[in-house]
């Protein structure tokens, strides 16, 4: 029988955790469990079972699965409160962002898909033009969030997801707020071909 | 004076009222904003999310930018787009490796010594070096606004010297002071409204913004006041919606600062596109306007 008790083992555990720890730029060993990053946090609600103190223990831990389907890596709105008054200066928002790039990276299906396709979206856009084009980038965001739930066949969730998009569209057009211009940048190119060098030579 | 300018994409769109708002309070103050060439996306916070090296190489490029066509220090108004490129500046300051490795692909190339400020910073400046005297024509001592100031004028992910206090700033109250306005005091200045969870966690992003209007209400306050575009967006177009689901009879404009300064120097509600805000925003100023008549 598979047991719920995680399995500790200190070498894995620290392998996970200096990971993150350097991909995040943070010194989450310095941790010590005060829990002044969760009394902030906005994130946090009454479920009690996520919280920034919970993800860096179980970054700590080692146990990569349940911090990596933890949903504090997306209920996290990157407010930087945690971090601002943190006493070992640890920005959990930023080890959050790690955690999702490593859910990215995986291949595993993130635990709240249309948050990832909405940052994906709206980065791709960014790039693409040089400028993020909001109608654009809203289209391609739904699109990919409408065919995630087409292939689960949430055909009841798709319907909710149209009328509220449309409603606030409506509401954006009715009181001037829509944008029909298209923005670009020369940047585009620039910022594509640094990133193509980055990549070949960061041998990601 | 001359200063640099980058809007960003949210003023070249959703909230174009606020570039238009900027430029034309600026420019009644005697400073000049110049848009700086051919600007890119800041990346925002989604490309924390997803990518850290386009994080810091799309700011990067206008830092850039805005150095090579000869600027000291460049004016930002969106919070998100500020605190991107004041991170990014920081982070190539302290890595030369990466400083060299972008400097490599930009046309523009950064040195590093631009200052990139709020629009607060600039605004109080020069509310504080006189721009204001002479030109301040109505005084709307009834608005009771609450300075919402939101996350990113304050709180950075990363070593950064905040421009205002970080927990309790005070900025938007000193300009609003200058202009016989009297904010009142409460306790959401710097939480969070959900910013993109708006759209991709309403039920996350919906019970922060109650919370907010709530203590608003509260504290007898008749509007909001923020210079950050998804702030105002956030608050103003969802405000129906997250006050009915949180029985909140209220309704609050929710101002740019710009707004309230282009008011006090005479121009009219048509003039600011006031009209353009989704929570009715226009007849508070009319009331305001009658007082200030009579007054007369």
């Amino acid at each position: 029988m598979p047991s719920n008790v995680l399995q500790f083992s200190p070498t894995d555990a620290s392998a996970f955790s200096r990971k993150v720890a350097e991909i995040s730029g943070q010194d989450i060993q310095s941790c010590y469990q005060c829990r002044r990053c969760t009394a902030g946090c906005p994130a946090v609600n009454d479920d009690g079972n996520f919280s920034p103190d919970m993800l860096i223990r179980l970054v700590n831990l080692g146990d990569k699965d349940t911090a990596l389907n933890n949903k504090m890596v997306w209920k996290c709105v990157t407010c930087y409160t945690c971090g601002t008054r943190c006493p070992n200066n640890i920005h959990t928002s930023r080890i959050a962002d790690t955690l999702k790039k490593m859910v990215k990276e995986s291949g595993v299906e993130p635990l709240k898909p249309n948050i990832a396709y909405f940052h994906s979206s709206f980065l791709e856009s960014g790039v693409r033009w040089g400028r993020v084009n909001e109608s654009e980038f809203m289209g391609a965001y739904e699109m990919k969030n409408i065919l995630h739930l087409a292939k689960q066949q949430k055909y009841k969730d798709i319907y909710g997801e149209i009328v509220q998009l449309s409603q606030f569209a409506w509401r954006v057009l009715k009181q001037g707020r829509m944008h029909f211009g298209f923005l670009t940048s020369k940047g585009s190119k620039e910022i594509k071909k640094l990133k193509k060098q980055h990549k070949t030579s960061s041998k990601m | 004076m001359d200063i640099a300018y980058y809007p960003g994409c949210s003023l070249k769109q959703s909230s174009a009222l606020y570039d238009l708002q900027t430029k034309k309070v600026f420019s009644k103050m005697d400073i000049n904003l110049k848009e700086i060439a051919d600007w890119n996306c800041c990346g925002a916070t989604s490309a924390g999310k997803t990518d850290d090296f386009l994080s810091i190489a799309m700011p990067a490029r206008n830092i850039g930018i805005a150095e090579t066509e000869g600027f000291s220090e460049i004016v930002i108004p969106c919070s998100a787009c500020y605190s991107k490129t004041v991170v990014a500046k920081e982070k190539l300051n302290n890595d030369p490796e990466l400083k060299q490795e972008i400097n490599s692909g930009l046309a523009s190339k950064i040195k590093g010594n631009l200052k990139v400020s709020t629009i607060l910073e600039v605004l109080l400046a020069g509310v504080e070096s006189g721009a204001l005297s002479g030109k301040i024509q109505k005084k709307y001592q009834g608005l009771k606004p609450v300075c919402y100031y939101g996350c990113m004028l304050t709180r950075f992910p990363y070593k950064v010297n905040s421009p205002d206090d970080v927990e309790n700033p005070k900025s938007m109250e000193k300009i609003l002071k200058k202009i016989g306005l009297h904010p009142v005091d409460w306790n959401y200045k710097t939480c969070c409204c959900g910013a993109s969870a708006a759209m991709n966690d309403p039920e996350t992003s919906f019970a922060l913004m109650a919370k907010i209007m709530k203590d608003a209400v509260a504290r007898g306050a008749n509007c909001f006041v923020v210079t950050c575009p998804m702030c105002q967006l956030n608050l103003d177009a969802y405000q129906e919606e997250f006050c009915t689901q949180n029985n909140i009879s209220e309704r609050l404009p929710v101002f740019f600062i710009t707004e309230l300064l282009g008011l006090a120097m005479g121009m009219s509600v048509k003039n600011l596109q006031i009209d353009r805000h989704f929570v009715e925003s226009t007849s508070i100023i009319n009331l305001q306007d009658k007082v200030v008549k009579e007054r007369k």
